[in-house]
């Protein structure tokens, strides 16, 4: 185990040290967020006047409940790129010569990417309490929102990652990006499910993001959650683990 | 010596890629321990990927490997605790510093907290790197690039050291400087030093035992000394001043003994039957059938021709014949020598 350890915290030291010390990464990573958050808040806050429309606590917590899970998310799809960089540059071998048990290398990727979420977490929160946005869950219910956000940052992560590791090379990157974008877009990004009619309405109510998007809604703003969407955020996370490391035993066999 | 007692053991190793040809087809060789083995052929002749599974980085298709007493298919996780390898391709991070290299390697080798730095340093010392050590890695030569993944491998102080063509694309000092850190290190610490060349002169300087490999065979095993003493006679070359008379002078040294194969198209060569004695009788006998030439030269044998002799194709040919039978080396394309 502390072997296992030593190589989840070496992966992750050099991946948050990128994270940090590379502007290129830094920033795009800080600045769409909170792209995304005021621009949607801002540019679409009428479609609170919508008649039906009735999130109680105003379009800005609407929207931050999306862009939390949305950043979360591409976190996790972001270090993937990381994981394909590095079998593409060949630096996986160094990783895997050195590594005993070598699930150590994806769990340092996961806390790389879990700490690269956190930033923009904290970064998203002190802009959209400076913006006034409205909070009226309690402290379990924040417990919840940021419970959630982690569990679709791993998962996230765990499913760019099995695309890394049976790819190997950053032409993978359309392959992790584009089923999470769809994902994330199909779901009620701008209106509530209720709202939604057609075939976006059907994409949307049987899309598994639909279910954690409106339980941390639910968790801003303080009304009763449906605690099922955990079930599915979980389930996804067992079944993308298993992508995960599947990949890696693919990647072994390859050479690295 | 059994498995156990050896630094490497190999039977009758195979690995083919998905539709290609035989990587490795039934290799065996022993290490003993401290020993340096020289592993020498062409490119393509599947000298990577025997050191691919040898560092559990590729699964076998068949045969068995042990790596100090550890198989290699059953026992990974002991075999990586207890070797170090610099392979073909530096795999360095051009963002990271030389001593944050030492920081992550350190760190995934497990080493304690508190033995981390000094151990990075004074390897960073003892390569020639410690002025270079704050530096990102994209900005280092060829030469400091490949002396940082020999102290990178050598962190978790290995019992054995798998190099992968760790000379290729230096200049002769950089060369020079690494050959005498491996020496020093099989000779004083005991380290055993599995390493691939494609170059006859670094096996020669180096290896206690060389194995010579062609198209994924073992085709010469031995010392160099021995090696060379089974072609044991000299090759004398013979450059014409005029074409025209290169069989003029194949005739006249015929009768010195079997016509032997020259890597220049212009020369005549033969293989001394009497050695260096019949010299002073082939100048005769060009004199006496007034031939001019160019140039005369007399070459000990190299393991260039044990390679001819056990292959039929000199080592330049071996790499252009070679030169896609593998899968991960015709990926890898070869650096011309410095």
């Amino acid at each position: 185990m502390r072997r296992f350890l030593d190589v989840t915290g070496a992966v992750a030291w050099r991946t948050i040290h990128h994270f940090l010390t590379q502007p290129s990464i830094l920033v795009p990573s800080l600045l769409f967020p909170l792209f995304f958050f005021t621009a949607f808040s801002g540019a679409l806050s009428g479609v609170e006047a919508i008649p039906g429309f009735d999130f109680p606590s105003g379009y800005a917590a609407f929207q931050f409940a999306f862009v939390m899970l949305q950043a979360s998310a591409f976190g996790g799809v972001f270090a993937g790129f990381s994981i394909a960089a590095d079998f593409e540059s060949g630096f996986t071998r160094r990783l895997m010569l050195a590594s005993p048990d070598r699930r150590g290398i994806l769990a340092g990727y996961a806390v790389a990417a879990l700490f690269r979420a956190v930033v923009v977490w904290v970064m998203l929160i002190v802009v959209a309490l400076l913006v006034g946005m409205q909070i009226d869950g309690g402290a379990l219910d924040l417990v919840g929102l940021y419970t959630l956000a982690a569990l679709v940052n791993v998962t996230g992560l765990l499913f760019s990652a099995g695309v890394a590791t049976r790819l190997r090379t950053m032409q993978a990157g359309p392959a992790m990006q584009m089923p999470v974008f769809l994902l994330l877009f199909l779901a009620p990004v701008y209106m509530p499910l209720e709202l939604l009619e057609g075939w976006i309405h059907t994409a949307a109510r049987l899309n598994p993001m639909t279910p954690l998007l409106e339980l941390s809604r639910d968790f801003i703003s303080g009304q009763p959650a449906d605690l099922w969407a955990y079930a599915v955020v979980l389930t996804m996370f067992a079944v993308l683990a298993l992508w995960a490391l599947t990949g890696l035993r693919r990647a072994e066999r390859a050479g690295g | 010596m059994t498995d156990t007692n050896l630094g490497i053991a190999v039977h009758e190793l195979h690995k083919q890629f998905k539709d290609g040809p035989k990587a490795v087809d039934g290799i065996s060789l022993a290490v003993a321990p401290g020993e340096i083995y020289g592993f020498l052929g062409p490119n393509g002749a599947g000298k990577s990927t025997t050191v691919h599974i040898l560092t559990t980085l590729l699964r076998p298709d068949g045969g068995y490997a042990t790596v100090q007493g550890y198989d290699v298919v059953k026992q990974g996780a002991q075999v990586r605790a207890s070797i170090g390898a610099a392979l073909q391709e530096a795999a360095l991070d051009p963002m990271l510093t030389g001593r944050e290299h030492m920081r992550l390697q350190t760190a995934l080798q497990g080493l304690p907290r508190s033995t981390r730095r000094p151990r990075g340093n004074e390897l960073l010392e003892r390569v020639g790197l410690i002025d270079a050590a704050d530096r990102r890695v994209g900005s280092y030569s060829g030469g400091m690039k490949r002396r940082l993944d020999l102290a990178l491998a050598l962190v978790h102080e290995p019992r054995v050291l798998f190099l992968d063509e760790p000379t290729t694309g230096l200049d002769p000092q950089s060369r020079s400087d690494l050959w005498r850190e491996v020496s020093r290190l099989a000779r004083e610490d005991g380290v055993t030093v599995f390493l691939t060349t494609q170059y006859l002169e670094e096996a020669d300087v180096l290896a206690d035992h060389v194995g010579i490999i062609s198209r994924g065979r073992i085709v010469a095993e031995g010392t160099p000394e021995a090696l060379k003493a089974e072609i044991g006679r000299p090759t004398l070359e013979v450059v014409p001043v005029d074409p025209a008379d290169r069989q003029r002078f194949a005739d006249v040294l015929a009768r010195f003994g079997p016509a032997a194969s020259s890597a220049k198209p212009s020369a005549v060569a033969v293989l001394l039957e009497d050695g260096a004695d019949a010299l002073a009788s082939v100048i005769r006998g060009i004199d006496a059938d007034s031939l001019r030439m160019d140039s005369f030269q007399v070459h000990k044998p190299t393991l260039d021709d044990v390679f001819l002799a056990k292959t039929g194709e000199s080592f330049a040919q071996g790499d252009q014949g070679a030169s896609a039978s593998s899968e991960d080396e015709s990926l890898q394309p070869a650096e011309a020598p410095a």
